[in-house]
């Protein structure tokens, strides 16, 4: 699908510290958390700083008083992807989330209290900010975005989806602009889950993640010349086993250019293997003066697209990035510099 | 811009029926599918019933497979595959013709109930089958049992947009159609009913204890519901290129986001007027050409009312002529899947002029008392109708669908 959309602002928060200077070059710090289910064993997980100076300014909005940290991830990404656009510019600017697991932290509380104190005791407090698009209606209103919001669920795939999203909106006329935007919160509940699934890195392993969090974000609109772009996607390539994402990725890349180099990103999750396979005889743009952020699912979509941007140059007019969905489907993005 | 989107197959599956044509016949006959509540203990709630849906017989799954499924992919696959049989993609076996199918859904929970399994065995220190219920409990392994058992693939959309999803997910089918990025696709919503949902809306009392009773001045709060629902929607040249019967238009669509708070709409209903108003421009048509408007209409003391003074706005002298109802009272809400039943619901009345009733309505909200539906209605020379979607966030809502052979 062609997109062409012209990036104008980005936002990035992350273990490594907030901002688009700390996803390129901050230094993540390690904690160890213990899952629900094994409160003896901990792993390494990365997490956001929630003391960080730049979360004190969304503290005293009223909206956010009972707002979970995926919220506050929302909403400075958000910012930062719309420094120096007007209140009057706002009314007119879309907003699309991308989530996989959503507000993570209050559902687990909730519903860990309907079991360990009873249905009787259920907080009405807690259930709304459960639902998906709650942390999408908090940051609508605080920054005052008066265009249509999408909430939207799936794995990392899902950050694609947004931005073809945003894409219809403004070929539809519907707003000037879209904020779109990938984020994950953390909660010790999806320890057990990838543990489960064997996603994990264990102590001295290479393989496996480690489990993160955070938000980043693009604010984008059509035309501008000169500006960073989203030329087109592909997605739909859809499988459950690792043999299922290999013939995924054997059929996409018989579809794209050769000669483009491709940023790969699938290298510590369970596609790891399958993405070094694939892609052998391509030109592969080198990650290693990035800091290893963890997975953060939708997050770390928008984290590598905002990655692969920064490698767009005169003598690399275009970058591919291959987005690894770990449990549906394989799509990715041709970026582009403003000459492309 | 114009949508130019046929709707060319129709299917579900609801707590009235185990396809469409069933369950149409007995919203029309006035049935309510309240009943006790039996998938799991709600002995400490306030309300202890609801509308849960027959689940259609898979015989294509072994047993096995079936285990694996969740109980949403239970109820989308059977809907899919009647929306894709009635448009004549579907083959012999339960399967797409449409190798490459773009689809788009909605949904608030997916296969929640999987998740809920897991976290108790978790709490519980019981690990086993942990695996194959974190497996499927995300909204995409719903999306992936369609696909792998209907064997197409394709780009795909979830919207969660709460209880207005199911009609996000139609409306923005048909910009992808619009804007050329899809020649068709298969979108609609599911939902099955989940104890933590269940839970919550008891938790807020917004469920009821006695009948779901849509703008009666003694509504005392929602039922839920299950159910999902899919349309096939088509560029009209598509369309027309594989000889398909277009069953109506989609013609209209707004979307917007209500800021005043996180479940209440702002009382004057601006938001709600507001996507009525942007549907009926986009699709060309005055309030008072709106032969039908299949309402939200949650029964909760809030959202009805609030609702009823958005019609007296945007309908103005068209209240009356223009006839309302809330399929609710019947099946009940069935949250990410509402917006899709309930646009099937009106369809069905633009394409037989039967009405669905009001029903368990004993007093009406004054505001809107001469313009909901009775029953045995029937309307004739419908041109165009209306379903409108509200959800928890502000997210409001509104479809235009029109005959087909309305220029």
């Amino acid at each position: 699908m062609k997109l062409d959309l012209a990036v104008i602002g980005q936002g990035a928060v992350t273990p490594a510290g907030i901002g688009i200077d700390a996803l390129l070059h901050g230094k993540p710090v390690q904690t160890e958390i213990a899952p629900l289910g094994q409160p003896d064993k901990t792993w390494p997980v990365l997490r956001v700083n929630p003391k960080d100076p730049a979360f004190s300014r969304w503290q005293r909005e009223p909206r956010l008083r009972r707002a979970s940290p995926i919220a506050f991830f929302l909403v400075e990404a958000a910012e930062q992807a719309l420094t120096g656009v007007s209140a009057e510019d706002r009314k007119e600017t879309g907003l699309i989330v991308a989530f996989s697991a959503g507000c993570l932290v209050y559902s687990r509380r909730f519903f860990e209290g309907i079991i360990k104190q009873g249905q009787r005791s259920a907080s009405p407090a807690l259930f709304p900010e459960t639902v998906f698009n709650s942390p999408v209606s908090h940051v609508a209103t605080v920054l005052g975005l008066n265009g249509a919001a999408y909430a939207l669920v799936g794995d990392e795939s899902a950050w694609v989806g947004a931005l073809q999203t945003a894409s219809v909106w403004l070929q539809m006329e519907r707003v000037k602009q879209v904020v779109v935007l990938g984020v994950e919160e953390f909660d010790p509940l999806v320890l057990d889950a990838y543990r489960s699934v064997r996603w994990l890195r264990r102590q001295n392993s290479a393989h496996g993640f480690l489990t993160s969090e955070g938000a980043a974000g693009v604010l984008v609109r059509r035309g501008e010349s000169g500006r960073p772009r989203i030329i087109s996607t592909r997605d739909g390539f859809i499988y459950r086993t690792q043999s299922q994402a290999a013939a995924a990725a054997e059929k996409l890349l018989d579809q794209i250019d050769p000669k483009l180099p491709l940023y790969p990103t699938a290298k510590n999750n369970w596609l790891g293997p399958v993405e070094e396979k694939a892609t052998q005889d391509r030109c592969l743009l080198s990650t290693k003066d990035q800091p290893y952020l963890g997975e953060a699912f939708t997050a770390s979509a928008a984290w590598n697209t905002l990655r692969a941007l920064r490698r767009l140059s005169p003598e690399t007019p275009q970058v591919l990035l291959p987005i690894w969905g770990l449990n549906h489907q394989l799509a990715f993005l041709q970026l582009g510099n403003g000459n492309s | 811009v114009k949508l130019k989107v046929v709707v060319t197959g129709m299917g579900a599956v609801t707590p009235l029926g185990v396809n469409l044509a069933t369950t149409w016949d007995a919203l029309i006959a006035g049935k309510d599918a309240q009943v006790p509540l039996e998938l799991f203990d709600t002995s400490g709630c306030r309300c202890h019933h609801a509308a849960s849906a027959k689940l259609p017989p898979l015989p294509d799954f072994s047993s096995k497979a079936l285990r694996r499924l969740s109980r949403t992919s239970r109820l989308a696959i059977p809907a899919a595959r009647e929306a894709l049989a009635s448009a004549g993609l579907l083959d012999a076996e339960g399967r797409s013709l449409a190798r490459e199918l773009p689809i788009c859904v909605s949904t608030t929970s997916g296969g929640m109930a999987f998740g809920e399994d897991f976290v108790r065995r978790i709490l519980a220190q019981k690990r086993s089958h942990l695996y194959s219920q974190i497996a499927r409990y995300l909204p995409q392994q719903q999306v992936l049992d369609l696909q792998q058992a209907l064997q197409f693939s394709g780009p795909s959309v979830i919207i969660a947009n709460a209880c207005a999803s199911g009609a996000n997910s139609l409306g923005h089918a048909a910009e992808l159609i619009a804007t050329g990025a899809a020649d068709y696709v298969l979108a609609g919503g599911f939902e099955a009913i989940t104890e933590l949902v269940f839970v919550g809306f008891d938790s807020l009392q917004a469920t009821t204890t006695d009948r779901c009773r849509p703008f009666d001045l003694h509504r005392s709060g929602l039922l839920i519901g299950e159910a999902a629902a899919f349309l096939v929607l088509e560029s009209e040249e598509h369309a027309q290129k594989r000889c398909a019967t277009p069953l109506c238009r989609l013609t209209g669509y707004g979307h917007t986001t209500d800021f005043f708070h996180l479940t209440q709409p702002k009382p004057d209903g601006g938001a709600l007027i507001e996507v009525m108003r942007a549907a009926s421009a986009q699709a060309e048509i005055t309030p008072a050409q709106i032969g039908y408007l299949n309402a939200h209409g949650t029964a909760t003391p809030t959202n009805d009312g609030v609702e009823a003074k958005a019609y007296q706005t945007f309908l103005g002298d068209a209240l009356g002529p223009t006839r309302i109802s809330s399929t609710k009272g019947a099946i009940g809400h069935t949250l990410g899947a509402a917006g899709s039943v309930e646009a099937l619901f009106a369809i069905h009345a633009l394409r037989t002029g039967k009405l669905p009733p009001q029903l368990n309505l004993r007093e009406p909200i004054p505001e809107v008392a001469k313009t909901l539906v009775g029953a045995n209605e029937i309307a004739t020379d419908l041109q165009h109708v209306m379903s409108v979607n509200l959800g928890f966030g502000g997210s409001n809502a509104a479809l235009v669908f029109s005959r087909s052979d309305t220029a």
